[in-house]
């Protein structure tokens, strides 16, 4: 059998699974409301059909005049913001700690920042809202101590703090993958020369850690963009982060054709992460291939 | 430690050792004071990764919990008893698990064959598929599953199971294509050359030097992707609920329904399957299988 047939299978489950439905999807947004979307369509409480075969870009003047949308629409991008920089700063400070010292102290960061991979997203979720609310462990601490915390959940912060906490194993992970992938030899060298640790870090570490780097940003980025559980589980009733609303402007309102112009609003921003990835892996390959 | 004397080191090194002398003393109180550092942020970073699962864990065996104390003033197993021998975890518990055995069987058969090709064979287009199945990854994860569920809706999939394995095992594809295939890539092709050389059929060749050298990468694959089908919550409440709730959907009801310590015990029911067999392959895991399988070659 030839390795294309072998390797087809998954492909065509992406393309009828993910490629139809984001096409129709995007359809759908403009205004084609038959086909496929008919289904959908007798089930919501309202479209904006096209007017035969012109497109209509009425539903997303409906969903961008809408204050809720703007609300969330900002929420998600800061908390991704948020996200991606923290958990960039946190993995790194670790990854490098363990990988500079090598040590017992080391390898029991990098133990302790992987732990939320083996809790389901859910119960981590609940657990940190429990832990941040107002009866919850952080303002239960400060009121002994005489200090006033604020309240995280049910806050946007509060979000920020769940997002960090489930993305930052497989940071950390890609991270320490990548600076153990840098030769002693020649980190040795870059000191030998008269490098102080910093520069050693700064011109040799950081860039041939590029590409790792790049894959937790992209990653990070895209799934806190698209996240129901965190947000739903700790953050506000609104303004949350657009996964939740999506949902329910789906599932709980009817108004498929709104959701679809908010995911499309995601996929647009995931887009503008999704090259920078690609880009990364091509300057690894490219990299690899002078190396070889 | 701090750096400011960049030819320290090189002078160490070239220097004799003195016998006596301990050898940098500068570098011991700079080390000293980074350890205090790496310590404070050690401790900040158990509570932070920690402290909210303790927590939960403790809520489970608390009868009256007053704010502000750091611990109950009440325990009680009488949740455990009540959850346990309730009517909403058994059924919750047999559909998670019916589930995530037929999404990753499922998986295993698209895509372990693929992998085999995509790890071994160089072919026009491979690198379009490898980049077409990390198109699942590319899309924020809510936005694709309310544009699947559209398509579901005219295919007569919504609330039905085949839709809920259908979108359980499109979040394995990546993890059971990518690992697999960095493990079919790693065997040495002299091996298996040798391997012929001494008269091994192709078959012979393929289970017991190919396989058995990729079979770990392989079982990370395959335990991630079941991990990730039984704890998948999101797709699964779109596309099954209210039909079908699987225990990580049910604690989306839970927690807004049930007092807190029921849902604390639920909770920790539900971690049992993911820790136990993540400890078995966390060695693997660590070891780098998953963030090789993260960069395409």
């Amino acid at each position: 059998m030839s390795s294309l047939a072998m390797a087809s299978p998954p492909a065509l489950l992406v393309l009828v699974f993910v490629g139809v439905p984001v096409i129709i999807g995007i359809a759908y947004t403009l205004g084609y409301t038959g086909g496929l979307n008919s289904i959908a369509t007798t089930l919501a409480v309202q479209v904006y059909p096209a007017s035969g075969w012109m497109p209509t870009t009425a539903a997303y003047a409906a969903v961008f005049a809408d204050p809720r949308f703007q609300g969330d629409l900002v929420v998600t991008v800061w908390v991704t913001l948020s996200t991606v920089v923290a958990v960039l700063v946190l993995a790194w400070a670790i990854a490098l700690y363990a990988r500079l010292t090598g040590g017992w102290l080391g390898r029991f960061l990098s133990g302790v920042a992987v732990i939320p991979l083996f809790i389901p997203i859910v119960i981590g979720a609940y657990a940190i809202r429990t832990f941040y609310l107002n009866t919850g462990f952080l303002v239960s601490v400060g009121k002994l101590v005489g200090i006033d915390f604020p309240t995280l959940s049910y806050h946007t912060p509060g979000i920020v703090i769940g997002q960090i906490w489930a993305s930052l194993p497989f940071a950390v992970l890609l991270i320490s993958s990548g600076l153990a992938a840098v030769p002693d030899a020649l980190i040795d060298a870059a000191r030998d020369t008269g490098a102080s640790r910093a520069r050693a870090v700064w011109s040799v570490m950081i860039p041939m850690t590029t590409v790792p780097t790049v894959i937790v940003a992209t990653f990070t980025g895209v799934g806190v963009m698209g996240s129901f559980t965190v947000p739903y589980m700790i953050g506000p009733a609104a303004p949350n982060m657009l996964g939740v609303t999506l949902q329910q402007t789906y599932a709980s309102y009817a108004r498929p054709q709104n959701a679809q112009v908010m995911a499309v609003v995601l996929f647009v921003l995931a887009a503008g992460i999704g090259a920078l990835y690609v880009w990364a892996n091509a300057r690894q390959a490219r990299q690899s291939a002078v190396a070889l | 430690m701090t750096g400011t004397l960049p030819i320290e080191p090189a002078a160490l090194e070239t220097a004799p050792e003195p016998a006596d002398t301990p050898p940098r003393p500068r570098r011991t109180l700079g080390s000293i004071i980074t350890r205090a550092v790496a310590g404070f942020f050690a401790i900040l970073l158990l509570v932070f990764i920690l402290g909210p699962l303790l927590w939960m864990a403790i809520a489970a065996f608390a009868k009256r919990w007053k704010y502000p104390n750091m611990l109950p003033q009440a325990w009680t197993l009488d949740w455990w008893g009540r959850v346990l021998g309730g009517a909403d975890l058994l059924p919750a518990l047999w559909l998670s698990v019916k589930f995530a055995v037929l999404a990753t069987l499922l998986a295993c058969v698209i895509c372990l064959p693929a992998a085999y090709a995509l790890g071994r064979a160089n072919f026009p287009g491979r690198r379009v598929i490898l980049l077409g199945l990390f198109a699942t990854n590319a899309f924020p994860k809510m936005g694709l599953f309310t544009s699947i569920a559209t398509l579901f809706y005219a295919m007569q999939l919504m609330n039905t199971q085949l839709g809920v394995i259908i979108v359980q095992m499109l979040g394995t594809v990546v993890t059971m294509t990518w690992i697999p295939a960095a493990a079919f890539a790693s065997v040495s092709p002299s091996l298996i050359e040798a391997a012929r050389d001494a008269g091994a059929g192709k078959l012979r060749v393929f289970f017991q030097i190919t396989m058995r050298l990729a079979a770990p990468g392989i079982a990370v694959a395959v335990i991630l992707a079941f991990l990730a089908c039984f704890d998948e919550a999101q797709g699964t409440y779109l596309i099954g609920a209210p039909t079908y709730l699987t225990m990580p959907t049910k604690m989306y009801q839970l927690v807004t329904n049930y007092p807190q310590q029921a849902a604390a015990v639920f909770a920790l029911v539900l971690c049992v399957p993911s820790v136990l067999l993540l400890l078995l392959v966390r060695r693997h895991v660590m070891g780098g299988h998953l963030a090789e399988g993260f960069q395409l070659k």
